[in-house]
């Protein structure tokens, strides 16, 4: 249970005294220990007149640390402090002390109020060693925190660990009546903050016990001033400014770089350009489908191609796309076509160059179409080439009569070995389609000439005209061939005379001017000479009857058989023959099985 | 292209942070664990150990003197919180040092085998104490749930002791003879429930004393043994 206690006594005895001035009787007024080690207590004799000699008083303490415990006097008198100094060895700690005065007549002043512990009557000393440095001024420089740092007091053990102390700093300005106090803690420096500049304060610190309520003394002031910095609004305005500005700057980057991000990359990153051919698809090439490839480049139908491109190289627009002209690869061999390239590189006007191969072996699966590939290993073959190279102009008699000058014609055969010895055959530059002629029996084919051929001779016809046959030299270069037209008025499908007529020289390019027969070995249709319409069945090819010169059509229809024994074919209608000319190379390539990059390189060079 | 451009400057932040990271935590690491020299650096866990009981402790020490404080406020104006003692607190009989020399001098296994007693002696009285504070209608929450605290407190306060005792032990710093003073037939044979006839108020004040006397002989316990850190 709980016993509650009023102490009226003490409560009476103040009531009283401040009415009447009551004698008091002598006292101790305070105990207090410094160092939890020793402590002292004061008395003060009171008003009693009669004990003004300090000597009278003694004093006496009791320890209650056990029942048979007595009265002892004070270890060490300091009369002239009215002072009873108990040192450490008359000192214990967490144990009752209670004290009494004894006047001389054995009288007695006790109050129990004056029973204590000595732990809870420390107050320590103040700290010592103050001092102070400058942490930081504001921007402004109008305030700034200050750094207090001070010593433990020496009286007090601290180091070990007897008593743990706190401190109390209380500051204020020079003027000022009111301290302001910060919380207390046990570490021996602290930060003030805030405090203004141009004004000086006054600085103290106290110090406890930790756990325990009593504060010792103040410690010896310190003043903190710092004097105003100037500093110009001016200069931090312009700070700010620069801060906030450069920091919107760089969100606005951010952002552009952001939106646009793939522009950006553009610029920044280039796409290394890589040479990519419409409608074929890189990853083909590398798997190595050439199946897939072929059909691609055939366009499965030329219609096909054209969306290859949307497919693969639609986010790429600067893909170029290299263009393989098809009749570029008609023009493919390189030693024979330079002149056609160098022409074609300097913009020349391009002419219908033949497409000749200086090697074209019978078996040359050189894979481009429209140069015809003849057997031409056999003699038979030769001598058709020969045949049907064009002659020397002063041969030309002897082509047209051969049957009147057979021994002539053998003689002429041998120029026209030479000449065939000396001109390589070469391939006339034609169609892509071309119509088969006839069939060798060593297993050539003879095909008929390209609509190419027809427009030369057509520009040819002129020259020929005026009987300026091998006269110039400059018009050597020209394949001048002049084709045997059996009948102008006849179209449709020449006959087998006739197409063996009509077939396609294979090489033109020896100095010469247009042949006019056609020699298949067994059957020879010759021209008719002008002066001689009866004598051959043969129409020459500048009868004013014939339209030697018009182009003929692969395949004409034939209309009737004449007097003459000839066919008469139908007129081919003028179309605008297709140029084998590699003016646009960005076509699409026709290759019928594999076409390697260099070889695409000549096409497009 | 783009994206793999992209993926590379994603792995290159990624592995920046990343050692970004690793070299503030080691840096940490280091800093935290033995920083000074190797001699005293294996004492630091167990300096740590006392401070952690010291804090303890003092924690104990200041919820027992704030409630003296209450009941003198409700109950016993005294001047120098003396209070009327009118018999012995009931861990008297405990023999201990009541300076600080004499706390210097007595051997390191003594002091602690004496906090242990203590902390022993107060487990059944604080805990009475709280049931007989919780009853009563004139105190209020805050109080009661403070004697609570109090009684918890002890407890715990127990356990880290006897914890840094066995750190100790294993060190090699004191004997193996400091046992277990807790155990339950020790503690009946020696006080026989004399705490029983202590008024409330007896009690407070004898605990607030007692808790004032583990602080500082924790506190010099552990200065004495590892006096480096932070005495």
């Amino acid at each position: 249970c709980v016993c509650l206690y009023v102490n009226l006594n003490g409560f009476l005895g103040l009531t009283l005294g401040t009415a009447l001035v009551t004698p008091v009787e002598p006292h101790f007024t305070e105990c207090m220990s410094r160092d939890l080690e020793t402590f002292r207590c004061w008395w003060s004799p009171g008003t009693f007149h009669n004990l003004s000699s300090p000597e009278e008083l003694r004093v006496f303490y009791l320890k209650r640390n056990s029942p048979s415990s007595e009265w002892k006097e004070c270890p060490e008198y300091s009369h002239l402090n009215r002072e009873c100094f108990f040192d450490a060895n008359h000192t214990s700690i967490w144990i009752p002390y209670c004290l009494q005065l004894r006047g001389q007549n054995n009288i007695t002043y006790f109050n129990e109020d004056d029973c204590f512990s000595v732990e809870n009557i420390v107050r320590p000393d103040p700290p010592v060693s103050l001092n102070w440095t400058l942490l930081i001024v504001s921007p402004s420089g109008l305030s700034y925190d200050v750094m207090v740092s001070w010593e433990p007091p020496p009286s007090a053990d601290v180091s070990t660990g007897w008593m743990r102390i706190e401190y109390e700093i209380q500051y204020r300005e020079r003027n000022a009546t009111t301290w302001e106090a910060l919380e207390t803690q046990p570490h021996t420096q602290q930060t003030i903050y805030g405090l203004q500049a141009g004004t000086e304060y006054e600085v103290h610190i106290r110090t406890k016990m930790k756990g325990f309520p009593k504060f010792g003394d103040f410690s010896d002031s310190i003043f903190v001033k710092v004097t105003e910095i100037p500093l110009r609004e001016s200069a931090v305005l312009l700070t700010l400014v620069l801060t906030f500005g450069v920091a919107g700057i760089l969100i606005l980057i951010m952002l552009i770089v952001v939106s646009h991000q793939q522009r950006l990359m553009m610029i920044l990153l280039p796409p290394v350009p890589a040479p990519k051919i419409k409608g074929i698809d890189s990853e083909l090439l590398k798997k190595g489908k050439l199946e897939e490839l072929d059909f691609i480049l055939n366009g499965g139908g030329l219609g096909g191609l054209p969306t290859y491109i949307s497919d693969y190289y639609q986010d790429e627009p600067w893909v170029e796309f290299i263009e393989v002209d098809e009749e570029d690869a008609d023009c493919g061999e390189k030693e024979d076509q330079k002149s056609s390239d160098t022409q074609r590189l300097l913009g020349l006007p391009q002419r219908s160059v033949g497409c000749f191969s200086a090697d074209s072996h019978p078996d040359d699966d050189s894979g481009r179409a429209s140069c015809y590939d003849t057997d031409l290993s056999e003699q038979d073959t030769h001598l058709l080439a020969a045949s049907l190279l064009p002659g020397q102009p002063e041969d030309e008699e002897a082509f047209l009569h051969p049957d009147e000058k057979a021994p002539a014609s053998e003689t002429n055969k041998s120029p026209l070995i030479q000449t065939e010895s000396e001109g390589k055959p070469t391939w006339i530059n034609t169609d892509l389609y071309a119509q088969v002629s006839n069939v060798m029996p060593s297993g050539g084919v003879v095909l008929s000439p390209g609509q190419q051929l027809r427009i030369q001779e057509n520009t040819e016809k002129e020259s020929q005209k005026k009987g300026t046959l091998g006269e110039d030299t400059s018009k050597l270069n020209k394949p001048q061939f002049q084709l045997l037209v059996v009948d102008p008025d006849g179209s449709g499908y020449t006959s087998e005379i006739t197409a063996r007529q009509i077939s396609t020289p294979p090489s033109s390019l020896v100095p010469g001017e247009g042949y006019q027969t056609i020699y298949p070995q067994p059957m020879e249709t010759k021209p008719a000479a002008p002066s001689e319409p009866n004598q051959s069945p043969y129409i020459l090819p500048d009868s004013p009857q014939t339209r030697l010169f018009a182009p003929v059509a692969d395949y004409t229809v034939v209309q009737e058989l004449d007097t003459h024994q000839s066919l008469l074919l139908n007129l081919p209608t003028q179309q605008p023959p297709p140029p084998c000319l590699p003016q646009h190379p960005l076509k699409a390539p026709v290759a019928i099985g594999y076409v390697t990059p260099d070889l695409l390189g000549n096409l497009s060079s | 292209l783009k994206r793999e451009i992209k993926k590379i400057i994603s792995a290159v932040w990624v592995g920046i942070i990343c050692l970004v990271f690793s070299s503030r935590l080691s840096t940490m690491k280091a800093a935290s664990i033995c920083p000074n020299d190797q001699t005293g650096c294996h004492l630091l866990p167990l300096a740590n150990l006392f401070d952690r009981v010291i804090q303890h402790s003092a924690r104990m020490h200041g919820i027992s003197d704030d409630l003296h404080s209450e009941f003198e406020l409700y109950f016993l104006p005294s001047k120098n919180q003396i209070g009327r003692v009118s018999r012995n607190c009931h861990t008297s009989t405990i023999l201990t040092p009541n300076g600080k020399e004499n706390a210097q001098r007595i051997a390191r296994e003594e002091l602690a085998e004496i906090i242990l007693k203590l902390l022993v002696a107060w487990r059944d009285p604080l805990w009475h104490f709280h049931q007989s504070m919780s009853q009563h209608d004139e105190f209020t929450n805050f109080s009661s749930n403070k004697s609570l605290e109090m009684s918890d407190m002890v407890h715990e306060l127990r356990k880290g002791v006897l914890k840094v005792v066995e750190k100790m032990q294993m060190l090699g710093i004191i004997s193996n003879s400091v046992g277990d003073t807790g155990s339950p037939e020790a503690l009946l044979t020696s006080d026989s429930a004399e705490w029983r006839f202590m008024k409330d108020y007896d009690l407070l004040y004898c605990f607030r004393r007692d808790s004032n006397k583990i602080q500082n002989y924790l506190k010099i316990l552990k200065c004495r043994i590892v006096p480096k850190h932070g005495c």
